[in-house]
Formats: structure tokens, C-alpha cells, sequence
């Protein structure tokens, strides 16, 4: 019994419960399968997963009035620049917005990698982990949160909006990113 | 910053009030006396559910979408100026960015002008506030939430 009890507040005290909810909550859909697209980029070209399987694959889902997104545009470049001959595809997915205004607000960023336009909302939808944000369009979950897709086509890393300790450098995906690659998967 | 317990209280025991919320914003604008040909001041309080802000009215890019007011005066009335409160400044962590947003409660005054040649009576004027709110977890797309203003012309 007192075994038990240590172990217990060793766990509550390591902060083990916290933890284990922060993975659940914070990186949902690991290991499935990322549902497939196919977008036109604002440079007019189509773009599909099926079509960069065998990279890895960072999406950012975004939205021109979306601040966290904006604050996040330049360090998504200076990623591309870093990992484009490692075998990454960088994309972001703009949802449902007019080309003309993408165009406009991203001109500043230089991007340098594919956006993407998703103006139905359909795909943002198919990304929108099952229960999170029951409350929202299925479409608006996803806005600004960010992916890394492996190889095999499968989700990796899935980093929901936190706006109270945002990572605008996106140093958790470099983390996972830097890992799959070592690793090759 | 954003917080006042008056306005708080308003919200709840605001008599006349005209009241209109959606699941992020609630909206009272508190009813006019005016009298025709002067000058008068409308005061629209809203009050941001708790762990969400709202986008100021000065923003500090230009696509991110402001905190706006809009009245159809429907020619009872001429808007002079709306003026709302400073934004509270909302760091993005890891940048040197900051937001400025409203969270809490906060207040719009709203000063306009009374038609010279008006008929006394109770008149309802249609408004809409724009916003777009952030919670912890996530951004929402721009919304729009409508109200209305009642003005009693003595």
C-alpha cells in the first residue's frame, strides 16, 4: 500500500497526468493517415499530397485576418529555406479566401513555397480533429495550426493554435522535423 | 485594463437596455432620450466572454480585422464620431509583435446629432458590430454580431 501511494505522488508530482493530457490534447490525429487534397496554388499550379508522397510534408493552415498566422510567416520562409534540400515540402493552406486578397496580404511575407487555396473551407475540414472545437465550423478548427507529414503520408506532429505560449518559431516542429529526418521515417 | 465592474453591473441592470449576444460577444446599448435639432451620446457596452479577446479598434497591421461599429441611422440621427478604448497591448511570445485587443468589458461612446424636424416618439436603429476573436486554441473567422439602438425623441 505505501508502495502504491508513493508511486501515485511521484506521478502527481512529475506532473504525469498533465502531460499525458497535453499529448492527447495538443497533437491529435498521430499516425493516421493525412487525408488527401488537391489545391491550386495562388501562382495558378495544382498541388496534391498524393504528389509529394515520399517527402515530409509541413502544412500551415492559414487565414489573412488570422494574427498568430501572420506572426508565424516569416519563421514558416526561414524554415523552407533551412529544410528545402532536405527533402521538405512547406505549404501553406490559406482557408476560404478570396486569391485576390491572399495575394495581397502574403506578398509581404516572399514566400517562396506553394500557398495554397482552399476556398470552400473543404480541406481545413478534413483536418479538424474529431471533438475539438464541437463548436466551430469544421473548417476554422485547423486555422493556424501547424503539420508535418511523414514520408509515408502519415501525420506526425499536429500543433494546434495555443495562443497562451504560442511558438511563432515553430521550435517543436523543427524538433519533430530534425527527428524524422535523422531517423529517415 | 479592460475590466470595469460598473460596466459590469450596467450589463446586467441597465434599465430600457437593448441587449444582443452571440456565444463571444454580448452587446447592450443603453436606450437615448434626444431631443430634435441637438447634439446626444450613445453608449454601446460589450463584454467579451472570458478567455477570449477581440481584435481593438486600431490595429496594427493592416489585414487584421478591427473592432468596428456601424449604425443605420435610418436619417433620425447623424453619427458624429465613435470612439472606443485603447486596445490592450497582447504579446505573440516568441516575436517582438504585439496585438492590441479588447477582452473583459469595454465601452463605445457614440456622439450624433437630432434631425432638426422630427416627430416625437420611440425609434429603433439597426447596428452591427464587426469583430474577430482569438481564444486560447484558436482564431474564429471575422463576425458579425446585430443589435439595436433605441432612441426616444422628447
Amino acid at each position: 500500500m505505501k508502495g502504491f501511494l508513493t508511486f501515485i505522488s511521484i506521478v502527481i508530482l512529475s506532473g504525469g497526468p498533465v502531460a499525458l493530457y497535453g499529448q492527447q490534447t495538443e497533437q491529435p490525429m498521430i499516425g493516421q493517415p493525412a487525408p488527401l487534397f488537391k489545391l491550386q496554388s495562388i501562382d495558378g499550379k495544382t498541388w496534391s499530397l498524393d504528389q509529394v508522397k515520399g517527402m515530409y510534408v509541413v502544412i500551415h493552415f492559414a487565414a489573412t485576418w488570422c494574427p498568430f498566422c501572420n506572426a508565424e510567416a516569416p519563421h514558416l520562409e526561414e524554415l523552407y529555406q533551412h529544410y528545402r534540400n532536405k527533402n521538405v515540402q512547406v505549404f501553406i493552406v490559406d482557408v476560404k479566401e478570396d486569391k485576390g486578397l491572399v495575394e495581397k496580404s502574403f506578398e509581404r511575407f516572399h514566400f517562396s513555397f506553394p500557398v495554397l487555396l482552399d476556398t470552400s473551407g473543404a480541406v481545413s475540414a478534413k483536418y479538424a480533429p474529431e471533438g475539438v472545437q464541437p463548436d466551430l465550423a469544421r473548417h476554422e478548427v485547423p486555422i493556424a495550426s501547424n503539420l508535418v507529414i511523414d514520408k509515408e503520408g502519415k501525420i506526425r506532429f499536429y500543433s494546434l493554435l495555443n495562443t497562451v505560449s504560442f511558438d511563432a518559431k515553430l521550435t517543436k516542429l523543427k524538433e519533430q522535423l530534425d527527428e524524422l529526418i535523422k531517423d529517415g521515417n | 485594463m479592460m475590466v470595469h465592474w460598473p460596466y459590469i453591473l450596467l450589463l446586467y441592470f441597465l434599465p430600457c437596455k437593448e441587449q444582443t449576444s452571440d456565444n463571444i460577444v454580448k452587446v447592450i446599448a443603453s436606450e437615448v432620450t434626444a431631443y430634435p435639432g441637438k447634439s446626444g451620446v450613445l453608449y454601446i457596452y460589450v463584454e467579451v466572454k472570458r478567455g477570449y479577446h477581440i481584435q481593438a479598434n486600431k490595429v496594427n497591421d493592416e489585414f487584421i480585422i478591427p473592432t468596428t461599429l456601424e449604425i443605420n441611422t435610418g436619417g433620425i440621427i447623424t453619427i458624429g464620431k465613435h470612439s472606443f478604448p485603447a486596445g490592450k497591448k497582447f504579446r505573440l511570445e516568441g516575436t517582438n509583435d504585439y496585438l492590441l485587443v479588447y477582452d473583459g468589458v469595454f465601452k463605445i461612446i457614440t456622439s450624433f446629432n437630432t434631425r432638426e424636424k422630427i416627430q416625437q416618439g420611440n425609434y429603433t436603429l439597426d447596428a452591427q458590430l464587426r469583430y474577430q476573436a482569438c481564444d486560447a486554441k484558436t482564431c474564429f473567422s471575422p463576425r458579425t454580431v446585430a443589435f439595436s439602438v433605441a432612441v426616444r425623441i422628447v
